[in-house]
């Protein structure tokens, strides 16, 4: 098996409206108990995902910004943001519940060169 | 080469299994291998017995069960995704209290380690949604 | 170290738009599924530039009334060139 494989997930979608953001989280988990090199990106509506004062009890499920609060706890190191997602969106790191690297579209390019599996969600 | 498939997407309400079935027959018979099937959240419908479609309509199911038998493939369907959306084996039925089992046999329940275990062993891993 | 997009959904997802923010040069796009309509928007792909390469998967265009003409940028690909793609290229991401 090869130890050194590097995974990038790609979530683009915002939560509760459909199950992708779920998929891609519980997917990303699954690999970094493999203790592979797991990258994770939030792109387009993804960042949704990351916004502060999320309370999903209201529609009984779970506050997806709380689980994410703790991605790095999970082995999830390389966590970034897309700089145009964030700016076609009018947010701030402010509005997060966490703080992640920013990258443009070439660094964007340079991980997924660099990546062996993508998963795109 | 050495391929895993990934499928998100139930028969009929989309095109995307359909498609995915297509390309897997293709990759048989180009010679190629494929390490394992991994049936994802609606994907999982993929691998129900309990279906039957008109006789002039595919039935995808069955097309799947054939292709997996036939070339006695390693498929999985996502644990977490299909005891929720009632594709069980006997096993999980009896656990859970439910009337029947719904799984095909020739695909297995079991968990998400096992398309990061595809990911590893495979050459491409291609993605059906 | 190129890979290989496919675009599953008419164009009013933009999802080619979303797919070529990240594309680079040398890799190619495979339409496919309702992503076959982007075969027939020049205007469309007229943002790919040459240096990627298109194709639509010839069983999805003929099911929708769809032909790829002589002139077109976008090239026919049957179920056996979509896998040969898959092998050509070094790792396969799907846009649905």
């Amino acid at each position: 098996m090869n130890k050194s494989h590097s995974f990038t997930f790609i979530t683009r979608s915002a939560p509760y409206g459909s199950n992708r953001p779920n998929l891609c989280l519980d997917t990303a988990l699954a690999a970094s108990v493999f203790e592979q090199q797991v990258n994770y990106i939030f792109m387009e509506d993804g960042v949704y995902q990351l916004l502060k004062n999320q309370d999903a009890g209201s529609i009984n499920s779970k506050t997806l910004g709380n689980i994410l609060e703790t991605l790095n706890l999970y082995g999830v190191e390389n966590i970034y943001i897309c700089a145009d997602a964030m700016e076609e969106r009018n947010l701030s790191a402010d509005d997060l519940v966490i703080s992640a690297k920013l990258i443009s579209n070439d660094e964007f390019k340079t991980i997924l060169l660099d990546s062996n599996t993508v998963f795109n969600l | 080469m050495k391929f895993s498939i990934v499928v998100y997407a139930a028969p009929y309400s989309s095109e995307a299994a359909s498609t995915a079935y297509n390309f897997v027959r293709t990759l048989l018979d180009e010679g190629h291998e494929i390490y394992r099937l991994f049936f994802f959240s609606d994907g999982v419908h993929n691998a129900n017995s309990l279906v039957a479609t008109p006789q002039d309509e595919t039935n995808l199911q069955h097309g799947w069960d054939k292709l997996i038998r036939n070339h006695e493939l390693d498929s999985v369907v996502c644990v977490t995704s299909a005891i929720k959306r009632g594709i069980v084996n006997q096993q999980e039925a009896d656990r859970h209290g439910l009337v029947a089992a719904s799984i095909t046999d020739s695909s297995e329940i079991s968990g998400l380690g096992q398309l990061i275990d595809a990911a590893l062993n495979s050459d491409r891993v291609v993605n059906f949604g | 170290m190129n890979i290989l997009h496919t675009v599953s959904q008419s164009p009013k997802s933009r999802l080619l738009e979303s797919c070529l923010n990240i594309v680079s040069d040398g890799d190619a796009i495979l339409f496919i599924e309702d992503g076959v309509y982007y075969c027939k928007r020049e205007d469309l792909l007229e943002q790919v530039t040459n240096t990627v390469k298109c194709f639509g998967l010839k069983e999805d265009l003929i099911a929708r009334g769809l032909q790829i003409k002589g002139e077109s940028t976008v090239e026919n690909a049957s179920y056996r060139k979509f896998v040969e793609l898959c092998v050509n290229y070094d790792k396969v991401i799907s846009w649905f």
